[in-house]
């Protein structure tokens, strides 16, 4: 029937689909596609194969060399990317209500002309945060991504269930990057760094003091992998990607004895 | 509690074993094997009718339960590559078995409902859902009482919302059934029957109105 055809041409180029523009998009900014092989940086992701593929005209496919498994998403993933990206734009929407709350009282102030200090902090709050948030995409989940690793630790784990919010002290307690914050993809790239190598602190088997359990947590690429071996084999399921991930998109991760000494150094520095 | 779960996420036709896994993975998922939890999912689904209806049940209780635990989700990740796999040979098994075909598009539409991110419908699904739909409003499928009953039972249940994801293709689906109802003469008065209803339920805004109710749904009496 002509227009179940219609319908197929349809499904097969469907340009102004939203998941397809998340899935490129968002595939730029890995290294490895969904199989785990190196992506060319160039590679374009292709919208996902329709299964009626045989009547598929071949011409508006992007002109690529073969390798089906990079270019047809598997559900799973097309799911996860959605999740990432509908996870994204409800945390912006949370952190652009709670900005604009905090500006509110300022309106108020203004009248009353309240103390400058108060006001001179909200200003450059207002300034800073208000006109200036990250707002780009692609941006926003790749640095949720690299917050997702560093949270799906044991590290992070223990730190929060030691430290309540409300007890933390700037500077001695790590803290989450602000994604939605305007920074250099470098800067950004150096805060998470730091942040992860400051969470090392509450890794569960440590060198000196507490329980010894195993072995310790440092090298995050490698040694999460034994771990879990030794603890739990299901965890291996979730917490493995997490692994490559993170050895993937931090490069340097592999320093063994390096946190410690950083650790302290910034401890020093503090007293 | 053993029965209501049974009762619950309608596990019943599942063999002792497999009951027990599945009470399992949905207490303690980051104890079982949850491809294996998946596998078992879906192969039911294509064999028990009343099952592949209301799968989707059990399947977003464990994922929430993988994600509370292990903030994991390696059962959902699985369930829909596998559920992708089917849906890549569905012409096949549609040749092999109705009943299995009229399976497949039940769970498939049943996830749909049941599965939201962040309760928003799966995108990733919307295309696939209409190609089954599709497939069972051609002349060959329509003449097929067990597939036409399949049809409208999805358009019930997840029409407005497969609607409200894409428009153009419902409206593309419905000009199909209206011209089957009107012009394919190897239809069934069953199957013509439940193409009306459907189409009216549709103009209807996705509801019958009281009269259309009486008219389809109550009995008749001499």
């Amino acid at each position: 029937m002509s227009a179940h055809q219609k319908y197929r041409y349809e499904n097969d180029c469907k340009p102004d689909e939203n998941r397809n523009k998340g899935a490129s998009r968002w595939s730029h900014c890995r290294k490895r596609g969904a199989d785990g092989s190196l992506r060319k940086s160039h590679a374009v992701e292709e919208p996902v194969k329709c299964s009626q593929s045989s009547r598929r005209p071949k011409s508006f496919t992007t002109p690529e060399s073969e390798g089906p498994v990079s270019r047809v998403k598997n559900w799973g993933d097309e799911v996860e990317a959605e999740e990432m990206r509908s996870n994204v734009q409800r945390d912006m929407h949370r952190y652009r209500r709670r900005i604009l709350e905090a500006d509110f009282p300022q309106r108020d102030r203004k009248i009353s002309s309240g103390s400058s200090d108060s006001r001179d902090s909200r200003d450059s709050k207002e300034s800073s945060v208000k006109g200036d948030i990250e707002t780009d995409e692609a941006t926003l989940i790749r640095r949720q991504k690299q917050i997702n690793y560093g949270k799906n630790t044991l590290a992070y784990d223990g730190y929060i269930k030691e430290v309540p919010k409300h007890m933390r002290q700037p500077g001695v307690h790590p803290k989450t990057p602000n994604k939605f914050k305007k920074y250099s993809r470098r800067s950004w790239d150096q805060q998470i760094k730091l942040w992860r190598v400051k969470l090392h602190a509450w890794d569960p088997p440590a060198e000196e003091g507490s329980d010894v359990q195993q072995i310790e947590v440092i090298d995050l690429g490698e040694i999460m992998d034994f771990e879990l071996d030794v603890e739990c084999s299901v965890d291996t399921e979730s917490k493995c990607p997490t692994s490559s991930g993170v050895s993937l998109s931090l490069a340097e991760d592999s320093f063994t004895g390096t946190p410690k000494k950083v650790m302290k150094i910034e401890d020093t520095e503090m007293s | 509690m053993e029965n209501s779960t049974k009762e619950e996420y309608k596990i019943q036709s599942f063999d002792l074993e497999t009951q027990k896994l599945l009470k399992t993975a949905l207490k303690d998922p980051g104890s079982v094997d949850l491809e294996k939890v998946s596998n078992v999912i879906v192969d039911q689904s294509l064999k028990d009718q009343i099952f592949s209806r209301e799968a989707g049940r059990i399947c977003y209780t464990i994922i929430q339960a993988e994600a509370k635990q292990t903030n994991g989700n390696v059962f959902r990740r699985n369930l829909l590559n596998r559920l992708q796999q089917e849906f890549k040979a569905r012409e096949e098994t549609r040749k092999r078995s109705t009943q299995e075909w009229v399976c497949l598009v039940s769970f498939i539409c049943n996830i749909f409902d049941y599965l939201k991110v962040n309760n928003i419908p799966m995108m990733a699904l919307v295309h696939p859902v209409y190609d089954c739909l599709f497939r069972l409003a051609q002349s060959d499928a329509l003449q097929n009482e067990e597939e036409v009953d399949c049809l409208v039972l999805q358009l019930h249940r997840i029409g407005d919302q497969l609607e409200k994801m894409n428009m153009q293709l419902m409206d593309e689906l419905f000009n199909l059934l209206r011209d089957g109802f009107l012009l394919q003469e190897d239809l069934s008065s069953m199957g013509r029957l439940l193409l009306l209803e459907i189409l009216e339920f549709r103009a209807g805004g996705w509801t019958l109105s009281e009269t259309a109710q009486k008219y389809y749904y109550s009995e008749v009496t001499d």
